[in-house]
């Protein structure tokens, strides 16, 4: 008996070992290939952009020798390839600068290594990406290197990004980073699904009752087809709806919410009554993306509201037409940026901040710019390129992005605010409980609103 | 002729054995004690990690702490890290103690056994609690398919607050039940079968002579095993980390989580040095107690 239970031990063990072994697949990361030194001049790359400016010392900015340096990026392992050809492209369009591009790992991860770098005042790169609802903070703290002087010095025009984009990555007028690898909230839905039911995504909120009661299937209390899933890992995703119908978030005097104003209380009310009827699915948990997607994918679940970046995904993944809708208004039909930006350490040396300048104005250049949106999901950041060839091309290659030209200058900022992490946080929790759990919905409202003043007021 | 030196050889033997111990009393002030003064000194702070300066803001932070907003987060996280502590704890100790008797026997085959019970604690916590998320998966994950496989619905391990925890502690048992089990192993050994001998003589039944012999015999091994276990197990982060995020609302938010949260991801590091500071007392308090309680029922064998 005793030898029997020792051998289904080690064979329970065993079978979790194994798998163990078998499953550890890699977190991914671009190969960092350090390319021969090229050959033509510094700012070649960004020469059609630049001109001698009269403002600023020009030369206080210029790289006059060999500098090597590192690029900190969070583009996983599916973007390797473009990632080495634009590096390789900048390392051959000029010969003093040498960039090594280094995976971190995602945006949190490449926020704890930039922030402990710049605490630490030693191990910072010369150039990294961060997720746009960091660079209030990291503005605020004095982080990033303010971008204007270099910009002035070098003639590099700031004007043909999107004001929105601009707005986003600037914090008490000076341009702490550029826009990188944008996206906004969308809405991603089954076009067949919707043709054949013909419906169209609402674009009033007041309006998603008819069109979920239309396309969700739910027999018996058991829903076989969502109508819409929410990601609720996230607050992003469902913050536009209260901004679009009269939520302010936090207060014009900056130390309170109005979360707990009536039409927020309106919104979370609805928002349950769609959980409880089966209509919605509040995605929440680790799992929460993928589960979501593959809902999607399985075709049970009629749209999701997610980030406009994973468009190639879902079109890659799905045997159907994949749509994609600008998220239902209110009042106002605005949107918010998503992903991420590009700045300077200001902790570095000048001449790492020189060189860093000039990768930088070469990565967000028309044409790389356009590189990333064909190759990626993201979106294109400059006005200009939305009426050339290219922006026609890719227009032509991804129709579905109409929605988001249409109303490219609805785009708008995150909320800056040094306490908006933390209200974040308190907030998407908050909603995940009321949602998924029974719970008394006004206690729990009340609740939140005094923990999200006490934030605000100390922040 | 012996030369004469001013130093009694008491005080010559003191300097020389003070020299020995420098380098290590050096290293601990740099890299311990002076983090820890620091950190006490950031308590009384604005300090947000991305300024160079702060501002001394008194007691403030110990406030929000004990008397503020603070005070139900940190309720929160000592009740979910002491959950996930007796969790470990009955897992290494009870889980361990079990598997030593089932394992406790010195052939080749009991050898292997043994070994692949105890690899598992030398797989990197990360990869598998990587492995963990795959397994755990509500729709694609090997433990919802095996269960389906018997009629029980799939389960959203990870993102109820009822079973958040206990998946995280699932990984925990994999990890630590071999190594409960070898440290149990080696002090069983170590027991002298004279006391079994004698035992049988006098009429004693197995299980008597487990509950009379061995447990009183293991007490030291026990004691060993409760302070490592319960300290590491108060300390635990990464699986949390990967698996679960501190979610579904807050309900694996353990007390680091909860420090890496405001340090990391809100940037209040005055608040965040403000509970590590009362979670190291905590720990400070928990273990002398136990030292103090267990001299008093640990047995060690002459």
């Amino acid at each position: 008996m005793k030898k029997v239970l020792a051998v289904a031990l080690t064979a329970a063990m065993g079978c979790s070992l194994l798998s163990g072994c078998s499953g550890g697949g890699s977190t991914g990361g671009a190969a960092v290939k350090q390319t021969e030194a090229a050959k033509e001049t510094t700012a070649a790359a960004a020469a059609a952009e630049t001109t001698a400016a009269e403002a600023v010392d020009a030369s206080k900015y210029e790289v006059t020798e060999p500098i090597t340096i590192q690029w900190w990026h969070a583009l996983e392992d599916q973007y390797s390839q473009t990632v080495q050809e634009i590096v390789d492209g900048f390392n051959s369009s000029q010969d003093l600068i040498t960039v090594e591009p280094v995976y971190v790992g995602n945006y949190a991860a490449v926020n704890e290594a930039l922030v402990a770098a710049h605490a630490a005042g030693t191990g910072l790169p010369a150039i990294t990406v961060s997720n746009t609802p960091y660079i209030a903070e990291y503005g605020a703290g004095g982080l990033c290197e303010d971008l204007k002087p270099y910009a002035e010095a070098t003639g590099y025009d700031l004007s043909d990004f999107g004001a929105g984009m601009i707005a986003a990555t600037s914090y008490e007028d000076k341009q702490v980073a550029l826009p990188f690898l944008i996206s906004t909230q969308v809405i991603y839905y089954n076009k067949d699904v919707a043709d054949e039911l013909g419906v169209t995504i609402p674009e009033k909120f007041s309006d998603m009752d008819e069109y979920l009661e239309k396309v969700s299937i739910v027999n018996n209390g058991e829903t076989e087809r969502y109508g819409c899933v929410i990601p609720g890992w996230d607050q992003w995703y469902f913050e536009t709806f209260y901004l679009n119908n009269g939520v302010k978030i936090i207060n014009d005097d900056q130390v309170t919410t109005d979360l707990g104003s009536d039409e927020a209380v309106a919104l979370v009310n609805k928002f349950k009554e769609w959980c409880d009827k089966g209509y919605i699915y509040w995605a929440n948990g680790t799992d929460a993306s993928s589960i979501m997607r593959q809902n999607f994918i399985d075709g049970k679940a009629f749209s999701v509201s997610h980030t406009s970046s994973l468009y190639n995904t879902y079109v890659d993944k799905c045997d159907f037409e994949v749509g994609m809708a600008w998220l239902p208004g209110g009042d106002t039909k605005n949107q918010e940026i998503g992903g991420s930006a590009i700045l300077i350490p200001a902790k570095n040396d000048q001449a790492t901040k020189n060189a860093a300048w000039q990768f930088m104005m070469y990565l967000c250049g028309k044409e790389v710019n356009m590189k990333w949106a064909t190759e990626t999901g993201y979106m294109p950041t400059r006005n200009s390129v939305l009426t050339t060839d290219e922006g026609k091309k890719f227009l032509e290659e991804k129709p579905a992005f109409q929605c988001i030209f249409d109303n490219l200058d609805l785009i708008n900022p995150r909320i800056q605010h040094p306490g908006w992490s933390q209200l974040a946080t308190i907030w998407k929790n908050y909603m995940a409980e009321i949602m998924i759990e029974d719970v008394d919905i006004p206690t729990m409202i009340e609740d939140m609103v005094d923990e999200i003043d006490e934030v605000l007021g100390d922040a | 002729m012996e030369k004469k030196t001013s130093f009694k050889p008491k005080t010559i033997s003191a300097l020389k054995d003070f020299a020995c111990v420098l380098p290590a009393i050096v290293l601990l002030v740099i890299f311990t004690y002076y983090p820890i003064c620091k950190l006490v000194q950031i308590t009384f702070t604005d300090w947000n990690l991305l300024n160079d300066t702060w501002n001394y803001v008194g007691l403030k932070n110990w406030i929000w702490l004990f008397n503020g907003s603070g005070t139900k987060h940190l309720l929160n996280s000592l009740r979910v890290t002491f959950l996930y502590s007796l969790g470990e704890l009955a897992v290494t100790m009870g889980g361990g103690l079990i598997l030593a008797l089932v394992f406790n026997r010195l052939t080749k085959t009991f050898s292997i056994m043994r070994a692949i019970v105890f690899v598992p604690k030398y797989v990197a916590m990360s990869s598998a609690a990587v492995v963990y998320l795959w397994i755990l998966n509500t729709d694609s994950g090997v433990l919802n398919y095996l269960l389906g496989l018997i009629g029980i619905p799939a389960v959203d391990w990870l993102g109820q607050r009822e079973t958040a925890l206990i998946s995280v502690l699932m990984l925990t048992t994999w990890r630590t039940l071999g190594y409960g089990m070898m440290i149990y192993l080696s002090a069983m050994i170590g027991i002298s079968k004279d006391y079994y001998e004698a035992a049988s003589l006098d009429g004693a039944t197995g299980f008597q002579q487990f509950w009379k012999i061995t447990i009183p015999l293991l007490s030291p091994t026990t004691l060993f095993l409760f302070v490592t276990t319960f300290i590491s197990s108060m300390k635990v982060f990464q699986s949390v980390d990967i698996l679960t995020q501190g979610g579904p609302y807050r309900s694996t938010e353990v007390f680091v989580y909860k420090i890496y949260l405001y340090a990391m991801e809100d940037f209040r590091m005055d608040r965040a040095s403000v509970i590590a500071i009362a979670f190291f007392v905590l720990l400070l308090i928990v273990t002398v107690s136990t030292f103090k309680i267990s001299n008093k029922n640990v047995h060690y064998d002459s």
